[in-house]
C-alpha cells in the first residue's frame, strides 16, 4: 500500500513517464517472435516430416520451454550460458542481459509456435495435398502452395494469443534488470510510493497495446480466410447481437461477420 | 497405352490388390464396379502412386514404372501422365475456382500465366462455370465444386482421368449435372478410368466395364455382356442387388 491517498491525475503522469519504456517492450515482443518462428518452424518440420533423430530432439526442446516458468528459463540463460561458453573458451559475460532475454523469450515463444504449425498443418485437408500430388506437384510445392497458406490463416488466432502472452510474459525481464515497461514502473513506484497509480497506468498501457493487436490480428485473419466467406458469415450469424465493446476484448478466434468483408 | 501388370497392395497383413492386370486402350472408357471394400479406390490410387502398391509394374502412355523401387522422379513422371477427380472434390479451398484450375498449368507444366488463363476459363465455361470463376469452393454447390474438380483435371491434358466415384458425395439432384459434363468429355474422347455405383451411367457411358471383388478382377467386357449376361456367380450377385428382378434393361 501507498503512504498516499489516490489521485487519478497520477495514473496520467506515470502513463506519459512509462511510454519511453514502451520501446524496450515492444523490442523484446517484436524480435523474440520473428526469432521464435523461424525456430518454431525449424523444429516443426521434423516433427511434421518425421525425421527420426531430429524429431526426439525437437520433442524435448519442446517439452521443456513448454514444461518449465519463463522465469526460470530466463535466469538459466542469463547465468548459465556464460558458463557454458567459458567451457569452451569464449567469454560472453560483457553481452547485455537484453540479448539473453530476448533469446530466452525467442526459445520460449518458438516452442509454442512449433506446436501451433504443427497442429495447423494437420487442420489442412489432406486430400487437398493428395490433389497437389495427382496433378504433378512436388512435395515443396504442394506445401508451399497449398498447406502453407492455409495453415498461416488456421494459425492466426492461435498466434495472436502467443503474441499476446509474449507480451504480458516480457514484465518478468525487470528480475534481469531491463528497463522494459514494468521495470520502469517498479522504479518509479519506489521512488513516488504511488503504488496503485503507477500499476494502474501500467496495466493500462498494456491493455491497449493488447488491444491494439488482437484489432491487426482480426484485421489478418479476416483478410486470410477470405476464401471461407460464406461459411463463417453463417456460422456467426447467431451471435450477431453482440455488442461491439465485447467483441473488441472477446478471443480473437470470434470470426469476421460477413458485412465485413463486402 | 495403359498397362497394369500384375499390380499387389497390402494394407499390414490384408491383402486389399491381389495381382491386377489390366490394360486400356486410348480413347476408351473403362467403368470399375464392385462391392464396398473390394479395393475398387485402392486400384486407382495405385496408378497414380497416391497408393505404394506392394508390387507390379504401371505402363502410362509409353512410361513404365516397375513399383519395386521407384525414384522420386520416376514417381513425379508418372503422376503427370494422369489427373485425377476426387470423390470429396479436393479443390483448393484457399483459391477460386479460376485459380484451382490454373493451378496445375502454371506450377507443374510452367505455362505463361495468361495463357493459362485463358484455357482455364474455356474449361470452366465448358463445364458450365463460366459465371462462377471467382467463386471460393465454399461459395459452390458440389455439383459445381465436381465440376471445377473436372476442369481442373481437363486441363492438364493427360493421358488419362481417374475418376474415384465423382457423384457419390452428391445430393441425388446434383448428380445429373456432373454426370453429363462426363458425357460430354467421353464423347471426345479422353481415355478415361471410372469408379462409379451409377449402374446406368456406366452401362451408357463405358465402352468397357470391370468387375472387382476382393481384390481381383472377377469379369470382364463389354456394359452389354456384363450387364446382359454376367457369367460369374459374384457379378449376378451384385447386380442383383442394383436391380431386384435380376436383368438389367439394356
Ligand atoms: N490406408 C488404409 N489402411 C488400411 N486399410 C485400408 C486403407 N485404405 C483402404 N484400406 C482397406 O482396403 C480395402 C479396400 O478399400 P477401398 O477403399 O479400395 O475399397 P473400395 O472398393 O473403394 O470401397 P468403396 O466402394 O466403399 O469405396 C478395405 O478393406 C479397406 O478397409
Ligand atoms: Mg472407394
Amino acid at each position: 500500500m501507498g503512504q498516499h491517498q489516490f489521485e487519478i491525475s497520477y495514473v496520467f503522469e506515470y502513463f506519459v513517464k512509462l511510454l519511453p519504456s514502451l520501446k524496450i517492450t515492444l523490442l523484446i515482443v517484436f524480435s523474440s517472435i520473428v526469432i521464435g518462428v523461424v525456430v518454431g518452424l525449424l523444429v516443426a518440420l521434423p516433427r511434421l516430416y518425421r525425421i527420426p533423430i531430429l524429431q526426439r530432439l525437437a520433442g524435448i526442446y519442446v517439452s521443456f520451454f513448454r514444461g518449465t516458468p519463463i522465469l526460470i528459463q530466463l535466469f538459466l540463460f542469463y547465468y548459465g550460458m556464460p558458463e557454458l561458453f567459458k567451457v569452451i573458451g569464449i567469454d560472453i559475460s560483457r553481452i547485455p542481459a537484453l540479448y539473453f532475454v530476448i533469446l530466452a523469450y525467442a526459445l520460449h515463444s518458438g516452442a509454442y509456435i512449433s506446436e501451433m504449425i504443427r497442429g495447423a498443418v494437420a487442420a489442412v485437408d489432406r486430400g487437398q495435398v493428395e490433389a497437389a500430388y495427382a496433378m504433378g506437384m512436388s512435395g515443396f510445392q504442394a506445401f508451399s502452395r497449398i498447406v502453407l497458406p492455409q495453415a498461416t490463416a488456421i494459425s492466426i488466432p492461435v498466434f495472436a494469443n502467443l503474441v499476446i502472452g509474449n507480451l504480458k510474459d516480457t514484465s518478468l525481464a525487470f528480475s534481469l534488470g531491463i528497463m522494459e515497461m514494468s521495470g520502469t514502473a517498479r522504479t518509479i513506484g519506489a521512488l513516488s510510493q504511488r503504488f496503485v497509480e503507477i500499476y494502474l497506468a501500467l496495466a493500462i498501457l498494456y491493455l491497449l497495446i493488447s488491444l491494439a493487436l488482437q484489432k491487426l490480428f482480426i484485421h489478418f485473419e479476416r483478410r486470410l480466410y477470405r476464401h471461407e466467406a460464406d461459411a463463417i458469415a453463417s456460422k456467426r450469424e447467431p451471435r450477431r447481437g453482440r455488442r461491439s465493446f465485447f467483441r473488441k476484448l472477446g478471443p480473437v478466434t470470434e470470426l469476421p461477420g460477413k458485412e465485413a468483408r463486402l | 497405352m495403359i498397362k497394369l501388370t500384375q499390380i499387389k497392395k497390402s494394407f499390414g497383413r490384408h491383402q486389399v490388390l491381389k495381382g491386377i492386370d489390366l490394360t486400356v486402350e486410348k480413347g476408351q472408357v473403362v467403368a470399375i464396379l464392385g462391392p464396398s471394400g473390394s479395393g475398387k479406390t485402392t486400384l486407382l490410387r495405385c496408378m497414380n502412386y497416391l497408393e505404394r502398391p506392394s508390387e507390379g509394374e504401371i505402363t502410362i502412355d509409353e512410361f513404365t514404372l516397375n513399383c519395386r523401387r521407384p525414384s522420386k522422379s520416376d514417381i513425379h513422371e508418372l503422376r503427370k501422365k494422369s489427373a485425377m477427380v476426387f470423390q470429396q472434390y479436393n479443390l483448393f479451398r484457399h483459391k477460386t475456382a479460376l485459380e484451382n484450375v490454373m493451378e496445375g498449368l502454371v506450377i507443374v507444366q510452367k505455362v505463361p500465366k495468361e495463357q493459362a488463363r485463358v484455357r482455364s476459363i474455356e474449361l470452366l465455361e465448358k463445364v458450365g462455370l463460366g459465371s462462377k470463376l471467382d467463386s471460393y469452393p465454399s461459395q459452390l454447390s458440389g455439383g459445381q465444386q465436381q465440376r471445377v474438380g473436372i476442369a481442373r483435371a481437363l486441363a492438364l491434358n493427360p493421358k488419362v482421368i481417374l475418376f474415384d466415384e465423382p457423384t457419390s458425395s452428391l445430393d441425388p439432384e446434383l448428380v445429373g449435372e456432373v454426370l453429363s459434363v462426363i458425357r460430354k468429355i467421353a464423347k471426345e474422347g479422353i481415355t478415361m478410368i471410372i469408379v462409379t455405383h451409377e449402374m446406368g451411367f456406366a452401362q451408357e457411358v463405358a465402352g468397357h466395364v470391370i468387375f472387382i471383388d476382393d481384390g481381383v478382377i472377377v469379369e470382364r467386357g463389354t456394359p452389354n455382356e456384363l450387364f446382359g449376361s454376367p457369367k460369374e456367380e459374384r457379378t449376378k450377385q451384385f447386380l442383383k442387388r442394383f436391380t431386384p428382378d435380376g436383368v438389367y434393361s439394356i
